[in-house]
């Protein structure tokens, strides 16, 4: 009977040990490290090469679109102290803009741009709206504060019917 | 009617406090008395609830924009359909919802259990009305759907488009079903210990709820994944989000707890394992809500009230302490006279699938906190994303999936090696053929094309080994009947529906295995920016790219349309039709994807973004196999519908087994 049991808790240990060595394994080969721009400039070990996420707001004017390749798009980012330059290949999100708060994920290259591999723009503004409607009654609000580029762009095209 | 609503939830959370406190009083002290007047308060106080929750839909489809929740989630513009679905569109008015399916759920129960076994039901009531409570005094005390704005704007500010979406109607009801229903087979487990009767008496009563409760989880799993298939418009249906993962979770600890129980009914093993499993079910779908609430964990769900999180984080660990010191303390109860024989047998194959489920299930856990104990532990944000989950859950995957052809086959107690050879010579023959015949057609090499053959091989392998469980019950029956084959078939089926119900659900998994593998090796995407008259190659399939029309579709919406011809072989294949559609107020567009699907492959084409010259950037994804996962939903919803249709005799079988076992063994707990 206790030989039988010994075995089982083996066997069960074997296959829990197997499960923590994937999950550690996997932790140290894909995590990413999540930085703000400033902390992630303010940090005294370079982090080029490894893998990076970084959050920050996209520099006014900043935006710059190859004029023979629309997809690929050079920004940046900033936030209180610092700010970085981003090269990005690939569609960006609706709600990309200046001003807007988004999440890169990439590397960062010896020069000091960060080339990223994917573009996140932070939550729908659904969120963001509500909190500014906790500010102020929302009985004021104005709407075509709400309205932006992306509808402009829209309008700006011939009208058909269907 | 908003004063009617917000009265009648207080009144729910008083009787509710007061119905819980004579339902414990009266257990304890056999007043009967007390246990009549008890027993009246499962329907006030659904009642309440519902009075509440009607009140709240009125303000709705009346445009009562004085409610904060109602103007913050609804505008006069609004298809009525959508009215209704934004009830639960928010943080408020989805815990009212929450609550309302909480209530129903324990009338239920009350009726189904009246007068039955009353040293156990007062007290599983008891723990239904506790966690009733604690949902009523959030909607009354810190998230009221009947807050009042002082003057009331003329129009509210709409449902975000994202919802617009039959999936809004489907999707989250079918999620808070299973969710909510888990609560009831944990109250009757919390009841057992309180009253220590500690057979399996628990898991027969609420076996039909642990069933529905996984079936509506499983389903709202699959119904997420569509959504976002055809909603959020990057080609995918699985992004292993943090909220994604608060669904899955308990979904795969229910799987555990569904098989582990089989276990305990037959051989009246793991009695602690199955305790603590439920209890881990009922718990992770605390844990859902509270990343979905706190706003602790980056993640498309948000939402936006951030201290409510923090009473479902104590609300969890008030129940898993309570519990775990429940369940050590009736550790004496919970000692089983029989063990496990032999590895090669059933018991321990179960034993396996409990291992690896709760492996993925804690995977998955750990990359979703880990960004948070990272920061408290070092001080240093560190994210995983999708390749962690990929590369740890795939492999024991992989180990589930065999696991799931050997288990229902293998004996009982201790396989011989004869039974081995009759059991799974053909499986493995069938297993050895897929791999000689796809090794020349399939790409290998990367590592995921690799676990792809992998996964292939074994689909092969647990298909066949479900299907010879069909064809020995169809001969069998067609050797001692004179039964047509399908007639025998079906005969089998509808005599052994549980087992034959689990074989089914088990092909629908295959299905979805072998659809996530095909879709996640041997897919394709490319991304185009087009001038009308371009054409681009993607697959075998010409794409031309010919016009951009903006269609003004209502006051509120206007719709921005790509128009694609895809070519195949030289002849005309498919015209594609993109969309993005602009909703006034709302600053974020929607995309509508146009999909063409076959069993073969998705042809995926996303309207990515467009500019005033009418040049526009197309995104167009093959994803191979993907119909296979929905086909296999549909498969799974098919055989859990079988499993559970109600079945004479099942019942007569396992009541005259019950009495037989109970003349044996005198359970302590029975006296």
């Amino acid at each position: 009977m206790k030989h039988k049991k010994v075995r089982f808790l083996v066997g069960s240990l074997l296959i829990v040990g197997a499960i923590g060595y994937l999950i550690t394994m996997g932790i140290s080969n894909t995590s990413q490290y999540f930085f703000t721009v400033d902390e992630l400039l303010s940090q005294k070990v370079s982090y080029a090469g490894s893998g990076l996420k970084v959050k920050g707001n996209v520099v006014n004017g900043s935006i710059q679109r190859d004029p023979n390749d629309y997809l690929n798009v050079m920004f940046s980012i900033e936030e209180k102290e610092s700010s970085l330059k981003v090269a990005y290949q690939g569609v960006t999100p609706d709600m990309f803009a200046d001003g807007r708060e988004v999440v890169v994920e990439g590397t960062l290259g010896e020069d000091g741009v960060f080339h990223a591999s994917t573009l996140l723009t932070s939550c729908p503004s659904k969120y963001e709206a509500e909190k500014e409607a906790g500010k102020m009654h929302p009985g004021t609000l104005n709407t075509d504060k709400y309205k932006e580029p992306g509808l402009n762009k829209a309008d700006a095209l011939p009208k058909t019917t269907i | 009617m908003n004063d009617i609503g917000e009265f009648t939830l207080l009144v729910a959370l008083a009787t509710a406090i007061y119905g819980c406190v004579a339902y414990v009083m009266a257990a304890r002290g056999n007043r009967i008395d007390l246990y009549l007047s008890a027993d009246k308060t499962p329907l006030i106080v659904w009642g309440c609830v519902m009075i509440s929750s009607i009140c709240l839909w009125r303000a709705f489809l009346a445009n009562d924009f004085s409610l904060q929740y109602v103007w913050a989630y609804s505008n006069i513009e609004l298809d009525t359909f959508y009215k209704i679905a934004s009830f639960w569109g928010g943080q408020k008015g989805s815990l009212l919802f929450w609550t309302l399916l909480l209530t129903t759920y324990t009338v239920v129960v009350h009726f189904q259990n009246r007068k039955k076994n009353l040293r156990v039901v007062p007290y599983a009531m008891a723990v239904l009305l506790v966690i009733i409570i604690f949902f009523l005094f959030l909607i009354n005390f810190s998230t009221n759907p009947f807050e009042r704005i002082p003057l009331p704007p003329e129009d509210g500010r709409g449902l975000n488009p994202l919802l617009q979406n039959y999936w809004m109607v489907i999707h989250p009801p079918t999620l808070y079903l299973g969710y909510v229903g888990f609560t009831v087979p944990f109250a009757f487990a919390v009841a057992a210990l309180i009253s220590k009767n500690l057979d399996d008496g628990w898991i027969r009563v609420t076996r039909k709820w642990t069933l529905i409760s996984w079936f509506f989880l499983c389903m709202g799993n699959l119904f997420g994944a569509s959504w976002a298939y055809v909603e959020l418009g990057w080609g995918g249906y699985w992004a292993w989000d943090p909220v994604e993962n608060a669904a899955f979770m308990p979904l795969l600890v229910a799987t555990a707890f569904l098989h582990s129980v089989m276990i305990q009914e037959k051989k009246d093993m793991m009695k602690v394992w199955n305790m603590s499993l439920i209890l881990l079910t009922f718990v992770m779908t605390i844990f859902g809500t509270f990343i979905t609430r706190s706003g602790l964990i980056q993640s498309v769900h948000t939402f936006d009230e951030a201290t409510l999180g923090y009473y479902f984080l104590a609300f969890l660990f008030v129940i898993l302490f309570a519990c775990m010191a429940l369940i050590i303390v009736r550790l004496p109860l919970l000692k089983s006279e029989n063990q496990l024989d032999s590895f090669l047998s059933r018991e321990s194959s179960f034993l396996f699938n409990n291992l690896l489920l709760l492996g993925i299930a804690f995977a998955t856990f750990w990359g979703t906190i880990f960004p948070i104990i990272s920061e408290a532990v070092r001080g240093i944000k560190i994210t995983v994303g999708p390749p962690f989950y990929n590369q740890v859950n795939v492999p024991i995957g992989l180990a589930l999936l065999a696991l799931i052809g050997i288990g229902p086959v293998i004996a009982w107690r201790r396989a011989t090696l004869s039974n081995l050879k009759k059991n799974f010579f053909r499986p493995l023959a069938a297993a050895f053929i897929t791999a000689i015949a796809l090794l020349p057609v399939i790409p290998l090499g990367s590592r995921v094309e690799n676990y792809t053959y992998i996964a292939f091989i074994l689909c092969a392998f647990v298909m066949t080994c479900i299907l010879l469980e069909f064809y020995k019950g169809t001969t069998s029956r067609m050797g001692s009947h004179e039964e047509s084959m399908l007639g025998a078939l079906t005969t089998v089926t509808w005599r052994n529906k549980r087992r034959y119900g689990g074989y089914i659900v088990h092909i629908g998994v295959v299905l979805i295995f072998a659809g996530i593998a095909g879709s996640q090796a041997y897919g394709t995407h490319i991304e185009k920016h087009l001038k009308p008259g371009e054409t681009f190659k993607i697959r075998g399939y010409d794409i031309t790219y010919e016009k951009l029309v903006a269609v003004e579709a209502t006051s509120v919406k206007t719709r921005v349309i790509a128009q694609l011809q895809v070519e195949r072989n030289g002849s005309h294949y498919w015209t594609a039709r993109p969309e993005k559609e602009f909703y006034k107020g709302q600053n974020q567009p929607v995309s509508e994807v146009d999909v063409l699907s076959t069993w073969k492959e998705d042809l995926y084409m996303i309207l990515a973004d467009f500019r005033e010259d009418e040049s526009a950037t197309i995104k167009v994804y093959v994803n191979p196999m993907v119909s296979w996962m929905w086909t296999g939903g549909w498969i799974i919803a098919f055989g859990t519908m079988i499993s559970m249709w109600p079945d004479r005799l099942e019942q007569r079988r396992r009541l005259e087994r019950f009495r037989r076992e109970e003349s044996l063994f005198p359970s302590p707990a029975q006296e």
